[in-house]
């Protein structure tokens, strides 16, 4: 199957994979991090796995009769040291068995899996087989038996491997050393060999496949989701074991849309909580954002993306506005056109920076703390959007259209640094336009400005003001910027509360991936804002700060949803720069 | 239903016009184009049509070699084929040459409607329909709302002055001119951008013996002017000056 799709495999960044390799599937870094006690009892197992493997080979290199190695010294003192490792993988089987048939987490499904406890069964005999070798004697019939047990259940258990998630054992270490080492990866389409996106089952790529059969259905990807913590009907799990079903029934034809149905494929903000937390190296994005432009190249894209496709065609920004307000507010706000012979960084302003007032007054704080700090910047004479609604949409043509046009213009100008307030800004120059061949560095402004301000006295007001901190999906998980932030709030008398899902793992505002236009068109009541807002307002903070312009508009719209019900209490937004600006004047 | 598009290029929103040297037309040497709103509606208009009830739609526009760009948008968003009229001085045309030229570009292939947008963005005379359907002997309506067919006649809704409408019907075949908003725009696709690069782009020639009838004499942009008038009188009077000021001059109330 592998090898009749699409090659997709990639080994690129060689030092990247081979330390998510070491720290994920020797460290087993992933498995623990989320869900500690359950990662630590697989982590027992899986080094008792590695442990036992020498021991498996030599015993049945004595069963075959081709070389008896277990009279020598080095066996004797290898089988001792095997025996903490036996307990380790027998606690810690014994704990996984509990947790799927008595405590029954959600992530794991409806129905207790007979397969699984009879694998944990296999596995705890193989323990207690090895630990009474120790007590019998192997020539005894006692002996003999459990040697036999022992040799029978490893039979067994190979046989069983591939056709469970069981086979995660054998490909989960190749899968997490080919998972890209971006997060949201999604490659772009070559227009000249004529590839539209992910149409039909047989389009899924070489990775796609390799990862439905990785699937250890731990449910991960599915509690972190913010589309299925809304209620909404996108559950990533069921996407990833939809895809292996759809493969193992040999349908190539079946189109994606029916397999997954539309609704599911349009509901993913592409917030990449589902492939940041899973433990076996499986991407979900790739699946979800190609099925996505097999739709809009047939033209099936919902009805509110059209209208967005055509203010990107026609006017370059997602609100369809004329030019001239950007005009306006470079003007009022006194900017300079870039010049490398006279600024050291461009400020790239974005479509919220150039058209959304909130997020301009957000940008005029920058502003303030740059000037005030000597340092230099200009903007570019004219913007267009980065094309990160398109892309995360998948109307790839748009986004490569815009993306040309802004590098053109960007290599003309020639910044080495760009700050930008805008995380999604951030992420589509930084990650997409290098596929172009364009590099540069682009810093979101909490980061610049974080730096900037570094040596400066704190500020602490007293008391201190209680905030909580919102972290956008495309700065803290994407970017891997949720110090920064903190560390100004905190620089400048914050004292800050968080959240529930934070820093790099934050729940999604619900704009992200095309999502803020289909607002209005979501049911009452399932919005993953409402979530997020609820979230934001359970820390008991009267202020939410945010970094990104859709979050704030997001949020907001949660907020007076909320109040329409008496619900919404004091909260006040208000975005980063504009509170460090605002302690920055009052000190001086 | 074969349906002609007739499309017009105009400079982009976003451009900051300027005036030419003779002071009569734009400066139109770094100016971007787009597809003339309108045109885009009527566009998609014909395009709808042909779904529901089968047939072509041929995009034709008159200018000089950038209108391809505009005439491979509207392949790629679905249009069968198109007419390119080979015109360099566009803008020393008015509405009864680009009409004509039209008129003689469709004028053999037996079309059952003609749709044109209202007006141009640029110019915005809001004639070229018209005189269009004068030049086919076709019956025409302007600014259309709404079209149904019904076997050989057409019902389409007019838009008129204060939020009134009036429905009318006329044999086909017709010209309409369609006004911005009577549907929602389709994007193009990819498949359709790359089945545009295999479609028919016909080039005519324009034909002999059309001379321009109206000549734009000076383009300017309007002057601001301040203007401060002391109503006099007893309060009573002024009052009823100032309502009449602010009702028939200002129009603001």
């Amino acid at each position: 199957m592998i090898a009749d799709a699409p090659n997709t495999f990639s080994t690129a960044d060689l030092g990247a994979r081979t330390y998510r390799f070491l720290a994920d599937v020797l460290g087993q870094r992933q498995t623990l991090r989320e869900r500690p006690l359950p990662g630590l009892a697989h982590a027992l197992v899986f080094w008792g796995f590695v442990a036992f493997g020498l021991y498996t080979t030599v015993e049945y290199l004595k069963g075959l009769g081709i070389v008896d190695l277990t009279h020598t010294r080095w066996f004797a003192a290898y089988r001792i040291l095997l025996t903490p490792f036996a307990i380790g993988v027998l606690v810690g089987i014994v704990g996984l068995a509990l947790r799927r048939a008595v405590i029954r987490p959600v992530g794991l499904g409806q129905t207790v899996s007979i397969e699984s406890l009879v694998i944990a069964g296999f596995i705890a005999t193989l323990m207690i087989t090895f630990l009474l070798a120790w007590r019998l004697d192997e020539a005894s019939l006692a002996g003999q038996v459990n040697w036999w047990v022992h040799a029978l259940v490893i039979l067994a258990f190979l046989a069983l491997i591939p056709a469970s998630k069981h086979f995660h054992l054998v490909l989960s270490p190749v899968t997490v050393f080919l998972k890209s080492p971006e997060l949201g990866n999604v490659p772009n389409l070559d227009f000249e060999k004529e590839q539209v996106g992910l149409e039909a089952v047989k389009d899924l790529g070489s990775k796609t496949v390799l990862d439905a059969f990785t699937c250890v259905e731990c449910g991960r990807c599915q509690v972190n989701c913010p589309a299925w913590g809304a209620g909404k009907a996108l559950n990533p799990k069921t996407l990833i074991l939809q895809t292996q079903d759809a493969l193992l029934a040999r349908k190539p034809d079946t189109k994606l849309v029916d397999l997954y149905s539309d609704e599911v494929l349009w509901q993913c903000t592409t917030c990449g909580a589902c492939e940041n937390q899973c433990p076996v190296g499986i991407e979900h994005l790739p699946l979800i954002i190609g099925a996505r432009r097999g739709l809009v190249s047939n033209g099936e894209a919902p009805d509110y993306l059209g209208g967005v496709y055509n203010h990107l065609e026609r006017r370059g920004n997602i609100w369809g506005l004329g030019s001239d307000q950007r005009q306006k507010f470079v003007h009022a706000s006194g900017l300079e056109t870039f010049d490398p012979r006279v600024h050291d960084v461009l400020v790239w302003l974005g479509c919220a920076g150039a058209f959304e007032a909130d997020f301009q007054r957000s940008l005029r704080a920058l502003f303030d703390i740059l000037r005030g700090r000597g340092v230099k910047f200009g903007v570019l004479a004219k913007e267009r959007c980065t094309g990160d609604s398109a892309k995360r949409t998948g109307n790839e043509y748009l986004f490569q259209e815009l993306a040309h046009q802004n590098i053109e213009d960007l290599r003309a100008a020639g910044p080495k640094t760009i700050v930008a307030s805008c995380p999604h800004c951030v992420k589509t120059i930084g990650n997409d336009y290098r596929k172009f061949g364009y590099e540069v560095e682009i810093v979101h402004s909490a980061a610049f400005v974080e730096a900037l301000t570094r040596g400066d006295q704190s500020v602490a007001g007293n008391p201190r003001e209680r905030v909580t901190y919102h972290d956008p999906c495309y700065l803290g998980r994407y970017a891997g910027t949720f110090d920064e932030p903190r560390a100004l709030l905190t620089r400048f008398g914050a004292e800050v509360t968080e959240p529930t899902r934070n820093r790099d793992n934050p729940y999604c505002c619900g704009a992200g991936g095309g999502l803020l236009f289909a607002d209005k068109d979501e049911e009452p009541g399932s919005r993953i804002s409402d979530v997020r807002f609820r979230q934001l307002q359970e820390t008991g903070a009267g202020t939410i700060v945010t970094a990104c312009p859709f979050c704030t508009i997001m949020l907001k719209g949660a907020q007076s949803s909320a109040a329409a019900v008496g619900g919404a209490g004091e909260i006040q937004f208000v975005d980063l720069m504009t509170f460090a600006n605002g302690r920055l004047s009052k000190v001086g | 239903m074969n349906i002609a598009v007739c499309i017009k290029q105009v400079p982009t929103r976003d451009w900051q016009p300027r005036v030419n040297d003779g002071g009569t037309w734009i400066r139109d040497r770094d100016v971007t184009f787009e597809t003339n709103e309108p045109d885009a509606y009527a566009l998609e208009e014909a395009l709808r049509l042909k779904e529901k009830h089968g047939g072509s739609v041929v995009a034709c526009s008159v200018g000089p070699e950038r209108v391809a760009q505009v005439l491979r948008e509207a392949l790629a968003r679905g249009a069968d084929r198109a007419i390119h009229v080979e015109h360099a001085s566009v803008e020393a045309s008015d509405a009864f040459v680009i009409a004509g030229a039209l008129a003689a570009a469709v004028r053999d292939e037996r079309f059952d409607l003609v749709l044109t947008g209202l007006q141009s963005d640029d110019q915005g005379f809001a004639q070229t329909g018209v005189v269009l359907a004068e030049r086919l002997g076709f019956a025409h309506a302007t600014i259309i709302m709404e079209v149904q067919i019904e076997s050989s006649t057409v019902r389409v809704k007019r838009e008129l002055e204060g939020g009134w409408f009036q429905w009318v019907a006329m044999p086909l075949p017709a010209v309409l001119t369609i006004q911005s908003g009577i549907n929602h725009l389709r994007y193009a696709t990819l498949k359709g951008i790359m089945a545009a690069k295999k479609k028919e782009i016909r080039k005519v020639a324009m034909p002999a013996g059309l001379a321009a009838r109206q000549h734009i004499v000076r383009l300017y942009a309007p002057q601001k002017v301040k203007r401060t008038e002391l109503i006099t009188g007893s309060p009573a009077e002024a009052a009823k000056t100032l309502v009449t000021r602010l009702r028939e001059t200002a129009r603001v109330i």
